[in-house]
């Protein structure tokens, strides 16, 4: 016997007495397999990104996004809206694809969708299929295993696919283990270190404690161990509106005393006149929108009227809506006039504080200082007003000129560095798949650290399971841990031994 | 904890020249009577009477294959030759696994228990320990009575010398074939398939103090024959030691200051078939429990010098280790010892928890130090036991070896300590050896399907260092796989696949299940809001905030809730559920379990059908051209795993190497179907 393709119990089946087959009912009960997701197409940006599912719930993930009741013509294109099935969100508009099994590549019912390759719209889409019942994030080479199991992988098509897989787990493992220093690493490894003793300590109380002598204590311990982690891991999920400010993009606003330069720097920062701009102050008087994507991340810019003090009913009501746009604003850019500046170095935090709502000057308020005009400094002013920033604590601070250009590059490095600082990690660098993919397991972690409270009182074999749960889906970012590390870990703690 | 003294002196004794056979069958159950025949044949040869043997004889009897169980004395069959006790926590699932399978064990406990005691009691029902205090005499007793009157089974005491090997058959791995056996006084008996579970016979030693002798009788070679041929043959072997406490004259103890433990009242029997155990639960004995102090500590630091065992370097279990190891590693602390009782009406008193090797004479020093033991005395003295066993990588997933065809191998050989562990491989031994005679696919457990699957996978796919003991933790899926639905599991399998069911079990097993099912869809059907059932319930702490329906299923999860509660409200349509004792416990067993087993069926269903791509038996891993890495290739050499579900439990293969392998497999099918084609 070479051995056996397709799918089908090992030794089960065919020589069953028809009653013994349904008694075994219970035990043979076909289970609904999971569907698993994943980006199909290369990480990092692009113009088109694909994302696939394969199994049984692909129809209804399908119908769920594109908020439809009808399926697409099988086997063709069709361009639809696609929205997160919770909020009712739009996410994207896209191509999608509907390969019912099993003439599909993995021999399951297949759902693509081809989207926009931006980070924002990928991770969203991620998430929203992260949430329905049944779907969950392929493992690697996991459609191509099914391709096999169900007898569909041609060979010719098999051919590089391990090469694939291969550089994919490999790609991954580098991108884990770069991810893996630095803080964000040290956080992972202490939540996997802590989860893996609280179940070690659960194990070896189930299988020990009755001869040997653990006590009762260990599981209080385990108790507050679950406690801390669910604490930490739902402040991690919960920091800031990342996720929203991915999808709805960052709200960036220009603010700062008239005539300092706020609409050329939105003009700048959109390549194109949006706004008006003049020598005279006071030419802004309403709030000026635009939607840009600065280094992959999308921003809603906002222009405000220049403050100052003024009897005009017009600008007084532009400046009343720049405030309430500042309170609202994710990063304020705060553009002052170099050369005014320079003359009184004092001035700037007086400045300052005349641009930012009242209830943030303790510098809650993200905030980055642009000082323009710099073509009309000296280089030792430059150099004493920089320094000047330093010395008062003030917000990085940028020096350029709108009218020439220069220093406009470094700001952008600036900006950019902000967002991705706001948008993503600030640790990981860019937002990326990978983010959304630690977010889904980690929210997955954390359903099941609520499920043992729930049972701990209950049933403590369900309690421990829901433990071994929470490490299985830490292990999905951290590496799993063995049954024989938990038993070495278990004899290591414990004197076992009747 | 197993020693293995007793056991490889067994072997030993074979080697005493005999000039007939003692055999005893079930129709001259009574009578000893000679082999007759010069050259007998058998469909099954089962050598070895311990935990393993028996039930691989009966099992293989079961299934109606003629079979011999030869063993040195048949005095000895069923023999406990180290704990008194049987089950505990993981060991328990084994034995009613065993008894799903129709096995014997779980029965004779029902019939020779003298405290029955389920542990993890309060910790929910998937991880409950079946345990009992055996009567040791009682236990062998029962068990030979049983084995003499299995039909198609022969018992005879004879040695064995060697196997009789062919050449190997076509079409399947193995550089030769075993026929059959040679006897002690060289006569030979051929069989369709032979099955060893000769416990520890390979270069055991025994050990006490500084002292080291071969066990088995001074001068004796452990069975030389067979020793020698396994060598031959290339078996990988790897050594392992273990110890035995002294034990205790019973007279000698003063219980009066020891804590007691109680025995259940009403005791659980092991088995599905038993309504109840042999014993009133009022006659059950007591255990008792006492502890070790600073003087026992250092007593044996000062005495590490005399001690060989210990210092060795072979691996002993970390699970079971002797009092010497539990005081290097953990020291400063107070250390329980458990005093068993070893019978009904046995003077003897085994101390749990104190399996030491230290000289004679300062085990009896070291005994008057503890609380209670200040006279006791020492029956005989604990001792250690070093021992070979054959590495279980050799074997596959039906426990037939890959080196010779038709050579199964079971219980401690290959690496397991315990009865329960030696039984579970015993029955799947003694199936398999059958099938094999029948020409019949062999029957797997999935460790999927059950404890004595995962058993039998990490033997035979990881291997072991350690004495191998069964844990609920090494089980992925333990809320699918609870002593109570054992039944549900295997019988059903037992019975279609292998034969080795009988029909009474059969049709109660059916009864039951059909009285589950109809039990959860009447409970189902019972539908009301959460304020309506608080308002039936009052006892339960019903959440009143969801708006959805609550089932009684639902209802019968919580803590205070069970079938007598719910059947006093909903008298017609549960009350018959509500009076079947075991059914009603049944029914909220799987009340509790009911979701995560939902969620556990998507994961078992992964596992299966990565277990369903099987590998070649002999499939060359440093040949294949596949692109492997070379420690991938030695890994797979070494693990020699049968499916890819197997690989995946490997540590260090990658996705790349699974994925690779896949490929390389499927290439070779389909060459092989191309070439059959052209044939």
């Amino acid at each position: 016997m070479w051995l056996v393709w397709g799918p089908g119990l090992p030794a089960a089946g065919h020589c069953f007495a028809r009653r013994a087959r349904v008694l075994c009912r219970w035990y043979s009960q076909a289970a609904q397999r999971d569907t698993i997701f994943a980006l199909s197409s290369g990480r990092g940006k692009c113009g088109v990104a694909v994302i696939r599912t394969s199994g049984p719930s692909s129809g209804l993930a399908l119908l769920q996004l594109t908020g439809t009741n009808k399926l697409p013509l099988s086997r063709s294109a069709a361009l639809r809206r696609i929205y997160d099935p919770e909020s009712s969100e739009m996410l994207d508009r896209g191509l999608v694809l509907w390969f019912p099994g099993p003439g599909s590549f993995t021999g399951e019912d297949v759902a693509e969708f081809h989207i926009h390759g931006g980070p924002a719209v990928v991770s969203g889409i991620l998430t929203a299929l992260g949430s329905l019942p049944h779907l969950r994030l392929a493992e690697p080479g996991e459609f191509t295993k099914r391709a096999f199991q169900n007898g569909k992988l041609d060979l010719t098509e098999a051919e590089g696919l391990g090469d694939l897989i291969h550089a994919e787990t490999e790609g991954q493992r580098r991108q884990a283990l770069r991810q893996m220093d630095g803080d964000l690493g040290r956080l992972y490894r202490h939540w996997s270190d802590a989860l893996t003793k609280a179940l070690t300590h659960i194990e070896a109380y189930i299988d020990f404690s009755e001869d040997d002598n653990i006590e009762e204590g260990v599981l209080s311990q385990v108790e507050a161990t679950v406690e801390v982690l669910e604490k930490e891991l739902r402040v991690h999920l919960q920091d800031g509106r990342r996720g929203e400010r991915l999808r709805d993009g960052v709200h960036v606003v220009i603010a700062g005393p008239t005539n300092a330069g706020k609409s050329s720097l939105l003009n700048h920062l959109c390549q194109k006149p949006a706004a008006i701009v003049s020598p005279m102050a006071g030419t802004t008087r309403d709030v000026v929108e635009a939607a840009l994507n600065i280094g992959g991340f999308p921003v809603v810019l906002s222009d405000t009227a220049g403050l100052r003090d003024t009897d005009d009913a017009i600008e007084k009501e532009g400046m009343s809506r720049a405030r309430e746009r500042v309170r609202g604003a994710d990063l304020l850019l705060a553009v002052l006039d170099a050369a005014e500046m320079a003359q009184q170095p004092g001035r700037l935090v007086s400045t300052l504080q005349g641009i930012l709502p009242p209830a943030q000057q303790d510098g809650a308020q993200p905030t980055l200082l642009v000082l323009n005009k710099s073509d009309l400094l000296g280089g030792q002013n430059r150099a004493a007003l920089l320094g000047a920033c330093g010395q008062l604590g003030l917000p990085p601070a940028c020096l350029l000129s709108c009218k020439t250009g220069e220093g406009l590059p470094s700001f952008l490095d600036t900006f950019k560095e902000q967002l991705s600082h706001m948008c993503g990690d600030p640790l990981l660098g860019s937002p990326s798949p990978t983010q959304a993919r630690h977010r889904l397991y980690l929210t997955k972690c954390l359903e099941a650290l609520g499920c043992f409270g729930q049972h701990r009182h209950l049933d403590l074999a369900l309690a421990a399971e829901d433990l071994r749960q929470a490490r299985r889906l830490l292990g999905q970012l951290t590496g799993q841990v063995g049954v024989e590390e938990i038993l070495t870990l278990i004899f290591r703690d414990f004197c076992i031994g009747k | 904890m197993l020693s293995l003294g007793r056991s490889a002196r067994r072997v030993a004794a074979t080697l005493v020249p005999q000039t007939w056979l003692w055999c005893a069958r079930n129709d001259t159950a009574s009578t000893v009577r000679r082999l007759s025949s010069p050259s007998p044949r058998y469909d099954v040869i089962v050598i070895g009477g311990g935990h393993a043997g028996v039930e691989a004889a009966a099992a293989a009897a079961r299934l109606g294959t003629q079979t011999l169980l030869l063993t040195h004395k048949i005095d000895t069959v069923g023999q406990m030759s180290c704990n008194p006790s049987f089950g505990g926590i993981g060991k328990g699932h084994l034995v009613r696994e065993v008894d799903a399978l129709d096995g014997l064990c779980a029965r004779i406990c029902d019939q020779s228990g003298v405290h029955y005691k389920v542990l993890n009691k309060r910790k929910g029902p998937a991880v409950w320990g079946l345990r009992a205090q055996i009567d040791r005499k009682l236990y062998k007793v029962n068990m030979q009575k049983e084995i003499l009157q299995t039909p198609c089974l022969t018992v005879c005491e004879a040695s064995v010398e060697d196997l009789l090997l062919t050449e190997p058959e076509a079409g399947s791995p193995g550089k030769c074939c075993v026929s059959g056996v040679i006897l002690g006084d060289g006569r030979r008996v051929h069989a369709g398939s032979v099955i060893l579970t000769t416990g520890t016979f390979l270069r055991g030693m025994i050990l006490i103090g500084l002292e080291m002798h071969p066990a088995g009788r001074m001068g004796d070679q452990p069975s030389i024959g067979l020793a020698q041929t396994l060598e031959k043959l290339g078996f990988t072997v790897g050594r392992l030691k273990t110890g035995t406490p002294p034990r205790l004259l019973k007279d000698s103890i003063d219980f009066s200051v020891m804590a007691r433990q109680r025995a259940d009242d009403p005791p659980v029997p092991f088995s599905f078939l038993s309504e109840a155990v042999w014993i009133k639960p009022e006659h059950q004995l007591l255990c008792y429990q006492t502890h070790t102090n600073p003087k026992v500590e250092q007593l044996i630091r000062d005495n590490l010098h005399l001690n060989n065992h210990i210092k060795e370097t072979t691996k002993g279990p970390r699970y079971c280790p002797s009092l010497e190891s539990k005081i290097l590693r953990f020291p400063n602390r107070v250390h329980q010892l458990w005093l068993e009782p070893e019978g009904l009406d046995s003077n003897v008193i085994y101390p749990q928890g104190m399996s030491m090797t230290l000289p004679s004479e300062i085990q009896e020093e070291l005994v008057t130090h503890i609380r209670g033991l200040e006279k006791a005395k020492i029956v005989q003295p604990g001792y250690g036991v070093q021992y070979d066993f054959l590495d279980p990588r050799q074997l596959t997933a039906s426990l037939e070896s890959r080196l010779v065809q038709r050579l199964f191998f079971a219980g401690q050989i290959n690496g397991t300590t315990g009865y329960e562990e030696a039984a579970a491989q015993g029955i799947i031994a003694g199936i398999n050896a059958g099938l094999r005679v029948k020409g019949k696919p062999p029957f797997i457990v999935s460790r999927t399907e059950g404890y004595i699957g995962v058993l039998i996978d990490d033997l035979t796919t990881l291997g072991t260092d350690e004495p191998y003991r069964m844990f609920t933790s090494r089980v992925e899926f333990r809320m699918s796989l609870r002593p109570d639905n054992a039944d549900s599991r295997l019988t059903f399998r037992g019975y279609a696949e292998a034969g080795c069911v009988s029909q009474k079990r059969y049709d109660q097993a059916s009864r039951m299940n059909a009285m589950l099912e109809e039990g959860i869809e009447a409970l189902k059907s019972i539908e009301f809001s959460g304020t309506k059932w608080a308002r039936l319930i009052p006892e339960a702490t019903i959440s009143t905030n969801r708006s959805s329906l609550l089932s009684a299923l639902d209802i019968l999860q919580y803590q205070e809730v069970n079938m007598e509660i719910l059947a006093r409200v909903f008298s017609e349509p549960l009350k018959k559920f509500a009076e079947w004792r075991q059914l009603a416990q049944r029914l909220k067993t799987e009340a509790v379990y009911k979701r995560p087993v939902s969620f556990q069926r998507a994961e078992i269903e992964e596992v299966r059908r990565d277990e369903a791509l099987q590998l070649p038996e002999d499939l060359d891993y440093f040949a294949i051209n596949a692109s492997l890495s070379q420690e991938v290739r030695e890994k797979l050499d070494s693990h020699r795993p049968q499916t890819i579900g197997a690989v995946n439990r490997i540590p260090g293969i990658t996705p790349a190497a699974i994925f690779n392998l896949l490929k390389f497999v499927k290439i070779s099918h389909q060459r092989a179907k191309r070439t059959e084609g052209i044939k």
